[in-house]
C-alpha cells in the first residue's frame, strides 16, 4: 500500500464532502455557523479572519443561491473573492479542470469553491490544489454545504437540547435519483440520530432501498417506502426535492401534473398525515409540482430560513478549512 | 555470435501446463532449446503435483518457471494514438509482464479491417514478443458489413472482433459468426447492450449509488450475452465448427449464462480480465482491498482522498465482491478459459480528468500475472488454475501451438520469483502509458526473465 502523509489531516483542508464527520465534527460546525450568525448580526456585520486570503468560485453548472451564498460568506470574514465566469473562460477553448485550478493557484488563491456536473471533480481537483477545495455540488453525488444549512435549521427547530435529532422522523420527497442534496443530507441526518423516510417514484429511487439501508451503523437509520402516506406519517419534517428537469430521461417521468398528484406537497396531503410537520426545499422550486405555493409560503415552510442559514453555514466551512490548511503548512 | 540462451536453470518450481507436470526440477537449454528437465521427484510425482493444483509447498523453491504466457485481448494503439502506446512499448510491457504471446485487438485508428491496416497493427520493432492480430468483424467496426474474412485469415487474422463495440445488428452477427466459421477462427464478442449501458459510469449497485455515479446495469452485460448465444444455437446446427468467444464477462449472471449454454453442448468460450477478479467498485470510493478480501456488506463506502480515480473506469465497470467471486470461479471451473488483460493504455490526457468523462481502460499487461498471483496467494485460485489461464486457455482459442517446457523443445517460459514483491510506477513500468490503479501498489511476483523460442525478450 501506498501510505500518503497524514491522510485525514490533508483532507480536513478540503470539504469535500459530509461523508465520515460524525456528530462531534458536525456539532462543531453547528457551533461555528452559531458564532458566524452573531458576527452577521453585530454592527461590523462580519469579521477579517479571512483577510488577504482568495476564494474563487468556480462553477461549472448554473447557481443563483449557493454562489451568492459563498461569496456573502467569504466576504464577509474579509476574503478577497473571485467569481470565475465559466462561460467566458477558458474552458470554452477546452481547458481541463487540472490546468484550471492550476491556474486559480498560480494566481493566489488558497480556496476553490468547486460546482461541477460530474461526480467526483472535486476530489479530482483537490488533488492538483495546493489550497482547500471545497465542493459546492459534484454531479449526482454530494452537497456538503446543503446538507450542513439543512441540518442546521433542523437541529435548532427540532433538536434536543446538544441539537441532536435523535427520535425525529425526517421525510424526503421526489427525485432521489438525481439527488446530491438527499445523498448528502442522508449523511448528516443519520449522524445527528434522525430517522430519515425516503420516497418517490419507482423510476427516480432506483437502489435507494439498499442505498437507505446502508446507514445502517449511524445514530439513525433510514429506510425507502413504497408511498408518501407512509414516509409522511407522523413526520417531524419533510424536504421535497427539486424535480430537475434537466436531468431527467425519457420515460423516467409521466407528466408534471401526474407527478404533484401523486408525490407533491399540498397543504391537504400535509394536514392529513404531518399536521405538524415543517417543510424544506434546498430550492430552486417548481412551485406547483414538487411543492405547491401555499405550503412553500405558508407558516410551516423553512425555505428562507434554509436560504439565510446558509451564509454563517459557508461562512463556517471557509473559516474551518483555512485554519486547517494553516495548521498544516 | 549467438543470442540465444544456454543456461541451466537449477532447482525451480516448474509448472508446465501443456504437459500438465508441476514439481522441483531443473531444466537446461542449450542453444535456446531445452535439453534436458529433470523432475527432482520423477514424472509420477510431477502428474499428481499438477492434478493437486500445482501449488508449491513450505521449502519448494519460490522462483517458477512457466510456459511464456499469451494474452488474447491487448490494444497497442498501432496504427492510431501513438501518444497511449504503439507495438514497441506495448511488446515491451508484455514481456515485462511475462508474456511471450499477445493478441492485439482491430480497434486501432483507423481499425484493422483490411490487410494493410492489420499489418500495420503488428509492424515495428517488437522485442522478440510474437504478436498476433485479431482483425475487425465489420468494417470500420460500423457494424453494418462483415469484412472480407478469409482475406484477413490468410494475412494472419488469428479472430475477428469488433472489440470496443458490441455488433449491435443481430444479422450482421450472424454473418460474422459464420463467416469465421468459414474461415476456421472463432468471433470475439464484447459483450454489452449500449441501450442499456449508455451514460453508464460504475456499475449498478451500492458503490455507483453512494457516490452518485450514472449505473451500467449488469443487465446490459447478460442481455448481450443471452442475445449472442441465441445466434449461436441456430448458427451451429448449419454451420457446426463456429466458435464464439465472449471477452471480459464481468458478472455473475452472464458467466452461469455461458456455463449453462457450454453445458449444453455450444461451442463458446470466454475469458475475464486481472481487474475483475482482484479488484471492485469500492476502489471508486477509496477502498484499496482485494475482491476477496471484502465480505458481501463490509463495503467502505465513505469516499477517501484517493476517491474517483479516473484509473478505476473501466468498460465493463468494476463490480461487487460477488462478481469478482463469480469470475474468480468461472476461471476454477474452467467457464472461463482464460485471463485476458485487456491492456488498454490511455495517454494523460485522456484519462487525467473528471470520472465520468475519462476514456474506458487501464493497463494490465504489466501486472495480471501478479494480479492472478495474488489471488493465488490468497488461496482463491491453484497455481494450476493460474498458469492454465494465462497459456494453454488463451493458447486453445487462438490455435497458438505451444510446446510448453518439454525436452526438445524451443525454450519459451517465464522464469518469477513467486515471493518477491514489487510497485508498478513510471520507473518500473515498461509500457508508454501508466493508467493504472495499482500504482505504487506492493504486488506479489517479480518476473526475472521472459524467454520465447530460445530467445531472452526481458531480463530483470
Amino acid at each position: 500500500m501506498v501510505t500518503h502523509a497524514a491522510p485525514t489531516e490533508e483532507r480536513r483542508r478540503h470539504l469535500l464532502d459530509v461523508a465520515g464527520l460524525d456528530w462531534r465534527s458536525l456539532q462543531k460546525l453547528l457551533a461555528s455557523a452559531g458564532e458566524m450568525q452573531q458576527l452577521l448580526d453585530s454592527p461590523a456585520g462580519g469579521s477579517d479572519a479571512l483577510r488577504g486570503v482568495g476564494v474563487t468560485t468556480l462553477f461549472y453548472e448554473p447557481s443563483t443561491r449557493t454562489r451568492i451564498s459563498f461569496e456573502t460568506a467569504a466576504a464577509a470574514l474579509g476574503a478577497r473573492v473571485t467569481t470565475f465566469n465559466v462561460a467566458t473562460s477558458s474552458v470554452g477553448k477546452g481547458e481541463s479542470l487540472i490546468d484550471t485550478v492550476r491556474t486559480l493557484e498560480a494566481l493566489r488563491n488558497q480556496v476553490i469553491v468547486l460546482r461541477h456536473e460530474r461526480a467526483g471533480a472535486p476530489w479530482l481537483a483537490a488533488r492538483h490544489f495546493g489550497g482547500s477545495m471545497v465542493n459546492a455540488g459534484d454531479g449526482w453525488h454530494a452537497h456538503p454545504t446543503q446538507a450542513l444549512l439543512d441540518l442546521s435549521v433542523l437541529s435548532r427547530r427540532l433538536g434536543d437540547s446538544d441539537g441532536s435529532l435523535a427520535g425525529r422522523r425526517i421525510a424526503i420527497v421526489g427525485d432521489l435519483l438525481h439527488s446530491r442534496v438527499v445523498r448528502s443530507n442522508l449523511h448528516t441526518l443519520t449522524a445527528a440520530g434522525a430517522t430519515v423516510l425516503l420516497t418517490g417514484p419507482a423510476s427516480l429511487t432506483t437502489g435507494f432501498a439498499e442505498h437507505a439501508a446502508s446507514f445502517r451503523d449511524t445514530p439513525g437509520s433510514a429506510q425507502l417506502v413504497g408511498s408518501i402516506d407512509e414516509a409522511l406519517s407522523d413526520a417531524d419534517a419533510v424536504m421535497a426535492l427539486r424535480i430537475q428537469r434537466e436531468r431527467l430521461t425519457p420515460g423516467e417521468l409521466d407528466s408534471l401534473e401526474a407527478y404533484r398528484a401523486a408525490w407533491g406537497l399540498t397543504e391537504s396531503r400535509l394536514a392529513a398525515l404531518a399536521p405538524r410537520a415543517l417543510v424544506l426545499h434546498p430550492g430552486p422550486m417548481n412551485e406547483g409540482v414538487e411543492i405547491d405555493p401555499d405550503v412553500a409560503d405558508g407558516p410551516r415552510s423553512l425555505v428562507l430560513e434554509q436560504v439565510r442559514a446558509g451564509v454563517p453555514m459557508r461562512m463556517a466551512v471557509l473559516a474551518q478549512v483555512v485554519s486547517e490548511a494553516r495548521a498544516h503548512d | 555470435m549467438t543470442d540465444l540462451l544456454t543456461m541451466n536453470l537449477a532447482d525451480h518450481w516448474v509448472v508446465d501446463s501443456v504437459a500438465e507436470l508441476a514439481g522441483v526440477a531443473s531444466v537446461s537449454i542449450v542453444e535456446g532449446q531445452i535439453v534436458s528437465v529433470t523432475w527432482r521427484d520423477g514424472a509420477d510425482a510431477a502428474r499428481a503435483r499438477w492434478a493437486a493444483g500445482a501449488n508449491p509447498g513450505a521449502g519448494d523453491p519460490t522462483v517458477a518457471l512457466l510456459p511464456a504466457l499469451i494474452d488474447l485481448h491487448a490494444h497497442f494503439r498501432q496504427p492510431g494514438s501513438n501518444a497511449s502506446e504503439e507495438v514497441e512499448t506495448g511488446a515491451r510491457a508484455a514481456a515485462h509482464g511475462g508474456y511471450g504471446t499477445v493478441a492485439l485487438m482491430p480497434n486501432t485508428e483507423p481499425a484493422a479491417d483490411n490487410v494493410e491496416t492489420l499489418r500495420a497493427t503488428i509492424a515495428g520493432e517488437r522485442h522478440g514478443v510474437r504478436l498476433l492480430s485479431i482483425a475487425a468483424a465489420t468494417v470500420g467496426r460500423a457494424g453494418a458489413q462483415v469484412t472480407d474474412v478469409a482475406a484477413l485469415v490468410a494475412a494472419g487474422a488469428v479472430a475477428i472482433s469488433d472489440d470496443g463495440s458490441p455488433i449491435g445488428d443481430r444479422g450482421v452477427f450472424r454473418a460474422a459468426l459464420l463467416a469465421a466459421a468459414a474461415a476456421g477462427i472463432p468471433l470475439i464478442e464484447h459483450c454489452e447492450e449500449p441501450t442499456l449501458t449508455a451514460g453508464g459510469e460504475a456499475a449498478d449497485g451500492l458503490v455507483a449509488s453512494r457516490l452518485g455515479l450514472r449505473p451500467w446495469p449488469a443487465a446490459g452485460e447478460l442481455r448481450a450475452v443471452e442475445s449472442a448465444i441465441t445466434v449461436l444455437r441456430d448458427v451451429v446446427t448449419s454451420a457446426p465448427t463456429a466458435r464464439l468467444h465472449l471477452t471480459h464477462l464481468s458478472t455473475a449472471a452472464a458467466l452461469a449464462t455461458v456455463r449453462a449454454a457450454q453445458g449444453a453442448g455450444l461451442p463458446l468460450s470466454c475469458d475475464v480480465t486481472p481487474h475483475h477478479i482482484a479488484l471492485t467498485d469500492g476502489w471508486i470510493a477509496g477502498d484499496r482491498r482485494w475482491a476477496w478480501e471484502v465480505a458481501p456488506g463490509d463495503e467502505r463506502l465513505n469516499p477517501t482522498g484517493d476517491a474517483f480515480d479516473s484509473n478505476l473506469r473501466v468498460c465493463p465497470p468494476l463490480r461487487g465482491t460477488g462478481d469478482a467471486a463469480a469470475c474468480r470461479a468461472a476461471l476454477r471451473d474452467g467457464t472461463a478459459l482464460a485471463i485476458g488483460t485487456d491492456h488498454a493504455p490511455h495517454s494523460r490526457e485522456k484519462k487525467e480528468m473528471e470520472f465520468g468523462l475519462a476514456a474506458n481502460g487501464i493497463v494490465g499487461i504489466e501486472t495480471s500475472l501478479s494480479l492472478a498471483l495474488a489471488a493465488h496467494h490468497a488461496g482463491e485460485l491453484s497455481l494450476a488454475t493460474v498458469v492454465s489461464s494465462l497459456t494453454t486457455g488463451p493458447a486453445r482459442l487462438l490455435g497458438v501451438l505451444q510446446e510448453g517446457l518439454a525436452q526438445g523443445a524451443a525454450a519459451s517460459f517465464v522464469q518469477i520469483d513467486l515471493a518477491a514483491s514489487w510497485r508498478p510506477s513510471r520507473e518500473t513500468l515498461r509500457g508508454r502509458s501508466i493508467n493504472t490503479p495499482l500504482l505504487g501498489r506492493e504486488l506479489p511476483g517479480v518476473v526475472q526473465m521472459t524467454v520465447l523460442e530460445g530467445r531472452p525478450v526481458y531480463q530483470g
